[in-house]
């Protein structure tokens, strides 16, 4: 029998039959959607978060700590020898180091305003502006001209401290006197606050960047002067840039070669998205893993349809036999309809599947609209646009979950099928 | 008490020739219709053996079987067994488009059937939609549209008031005559019976005796 003419007859048949065949369908519908939905918006959020995270951590930085959570106590700080080596590495672009100081007061002699810094940092304006090239936006003036040790940047939230502050702390060229915590030796070792006046080189635009370094509340003096100061040669941590993110693993590895074990540890933006991804991954692989399910109960309600169909059309299958239907062509005119019903089930699954996920990424992104946030904490991340989840068309999606629901159907059509196959011409005659 | 397995046939052998119109004749529950059944390879015997063109038909597949009755066989049943669903002329098509006949040809070929027992008015109503006599010929046109060598009616008339019956039974006697094809008839009616050439006295599973009826004329 032709294959045409036996999905025709199957096609008659479930129009013969419409409510059964489009509550049978629903079904397949209902796993199909939950399936596509799910695939398509959490992969849409997934692509989201992926992007916020690039957004934060630059790709190609690496950021070299002392100590690792194990050994904290044992820090070594890092030294310009150690700048050398990490530069030799092969595809690092330029490393720099930086010390930080904590809780510095500025005080601005012009206005008389004071204003708090949470983070001095002592920095080669040179190198860190190549290494950071994106971040440093000036709102007023200027990076340092190189070999000046006396000039200084702020942040965005150092030099407007509160919301409502519309005229900034200081603009460039402004005397400022800095008030650090210095320990003093001499004549017995004690703290004391000093005071240090710098000129302002230039102010920076807000970049709120939601990473772990946030400049808007940073303050950058030069390293040179910071050293003598302190008179150390030491610094706190290294930034690396290198040339092409996908190494940076591999330049990683080499960097904690460099020094003994447990002494430093690298902070590696790949890394870490790669592991957000993989859990975001995980997690959207369990929800359709459960959408599976609907599309499994789906196929025992074929079942069980097509089985109470197959006792009601058993004199037909007997009439069919008797007049020379192979055993084969009654199964197949039954695989046939659960096909069908795969396929219509399919396709309107993933139409709904593909309108469900857009009405639901639509809801859930104007829930996800940003909320004021008190600039309270220590660089507190900051969200400047709305979230927005687009879902997203996989095309592999597609195919698998359309092929997935013929699959189920047929599987589940085939032991009804199979036992109208199966039935004896005389027997199946003699029913009533 | 367990079951008690009661033959239905129990032994017997006899030769059909081609192009007879032969019928069984019995009380119900001698055995007339698993006979029927057993000819028309729907059913396989304890014992014994079926030979149809001098081949033993017993040694064939299942789908040899479906295959022989596709291309060699024609049924005609007591409660017609047309499918409720399918008009008239579907019915009819229905043994070709299982052969794999295009459609265009066997809508063709079931029209002509149709035409031929007496039905071109009606080719396009269900069987609800027919009495009980147009059933039957419609049954008739489905079992002879594939040219089957060998026709076997199971009661043709049981189901049916005298004069449709005596028409069908004419119908039978007609297409028997142009076509020249072997009909095989089981009946319990002794006039019907009288019909045909030879007629097969069955009871209780035993051929109780062969008759040559006297409407018999040999070309």
């Amino acid at each position: 029998m032709r294959l045409g003419r036996i999905l025709a007859m199957a096609w008659e048949n479930m129009k013969q039959r419409k409510l059964r065949t489009s509550l049978t369908t629903l079904g397949v519908v209902i796993g199909i959607t939950a399936i596509i939905g799910l695939a398509s918006l959490g992969e849409g959020f997934r692509l989201e978060v992926r992007e916020r995270m690039q957004q934060g951590f630059e790709l190609d930085n690496l950021t070299v700590i002392p100590g690792t959570l194990f050994a904290g106590l044992s820090r070594d700080r890092f030294t310009d020898y150690d700048i050398q080596n990490i530069s030799k590495i092969e595809g690092v672009k330029v490393a720099t180091q930086v010390m930080q100081i904590g809780n510095v007061t500025l005080h601005n002699k012009r206005n008389n305003k004071r204003v708090q810094a949470f983070v001095a940092t002592a920095v080669n304006f040179t190198e860190f502006a190549k290494v950071f090239p994106d971040r440093l936006v000036f709102e007023n003036g200027t990076l340092p001209e190189p070999g000046r040790n006396d000039t200084i940047v702020i942040g965005y939230k150092v030099n407007y401290p509160t919301e409502n502050d519309t005229t900034p702390f200081a603009v460039a060229n402004d005397t400022i006197t800095l008030t650090l915590g210095v320990f003093i030796q001499e004549p017995y070792p004690h703290p004391e606050l000093r005071n240090y006046n710098f000129t302002v080189a230039g102010t920076l635009q807000k970049t709120g960047t939601p990473g772990i370094t946030n400049f808007d509340y940073w303050i950058f003096i030069p390293l040179e002067t910071v050293r003598k100061i302190y008179d150390t040669l030491e610094s706190d941590l290294i930034f690396v840039k290198v040339y092409n993110p996908e190494e940076s693993e591999r330049i990683a590895d080499d960097i904690e070669g460099l020094f003994p074990p447990f002494k430093v540890t690298i902070l590696v933006p790949l890394t870490f998205i790669r592991q957000v991804d993989g859990i975001l991954t995980i997690v959207q692989l369990f929800l359709m893993a459960v959408a599976s399910i609907s599309l499994l109960v789906a196929g025992i309600g074929i079942m069980n349809i097509m089985t109470v169909s197959v006792m009601e059309r058993t004199r037909e299958i007997g009439i069919l036999k008797a007049i020379g239907a192979k055993s084969r062509t009654v199964l197949s005119m039954f695989l046939a309809e659960a096909l069908l019903i795969g396929t219509m089930g399919g396709l309107i699954g993933l139409l709904t599947g593909y309108g469900l996920s857009f009405g639901l990424a639509y809801v859930l992104s104007s829930f996800m609209q940003p909320q004021h946030q008190r600039s309270i904490g220590f660089q507190t991340p900051e969200s400047p646009q709305r979230i927005t989840i687009t879902p997203v068309f996989s095309p592999e999606w597609t195919i698998v979950a359309f092929a997935f629901a013929i699959i189920v159907c047929v599987i589940f059509g085939l032991y009804p099928a199979r036992k109208a196959a199966k039935l004896n011409p005389v027997e199946a005659l003699r029913y009533e | 008490m367990g079951r008690v397995l009661v033959p239905a046939l129990r032994g017997l052998s006899f030769t059909v020739e081609e192009g007879e119109l032969l019928t069984i004749f019995g009380p119900s529950g001698s055995g007339k219709s698993t006979l029927l059944h057993l000819i028309g390879c729907l059913d396989r015997p304890d014992e014994g053996e079926i030979l149809i063109d001098g081949a033993n038909v017993l040694e064939l597949s299942d789908d040899k079987l479906a295959e022989l009755r596709l291309t060699k066989i024609g049924f005609v049943f007591q409660f017609f067994n047309l499918l409720p669903r399918l008009t008239a002329l579907r019915n009819v098509e229905l043994p070709l488009t299982i052969a794999g006949v295009s459609e265009k040809e066997a809508s063709e070929r079931a029209e002509e059937m149709l035409r031929l027992v007496g039905l071109e008015a009606r080719m396009n109503h269900r069987p609800s939609e027919l009495s009980g006599g147009e059933q039957q010929r419609v049954a008739i046109a489905r079992a002879l549209v594939n040219n089957p060598k060998i026709v076997l009616a199971d009661e043709p008339t049981g189901n049916l008031d005298t004069k449709t019956g005596w028409e069908i039974v004419q119908l039978m006697r007609k297409l028997n005559q142009e076509k020249s094809q072997t009909f095989v008839v089981v009946t319990h009616d002794p006039q019907i019976a009288e019909t045909a050439h030879r007629i097969i006295h069955l009871k209780d599973g035993l051929i109780e005796g062969i008759k040559e009826a006297p409407r018999r004329n040999k070309q």
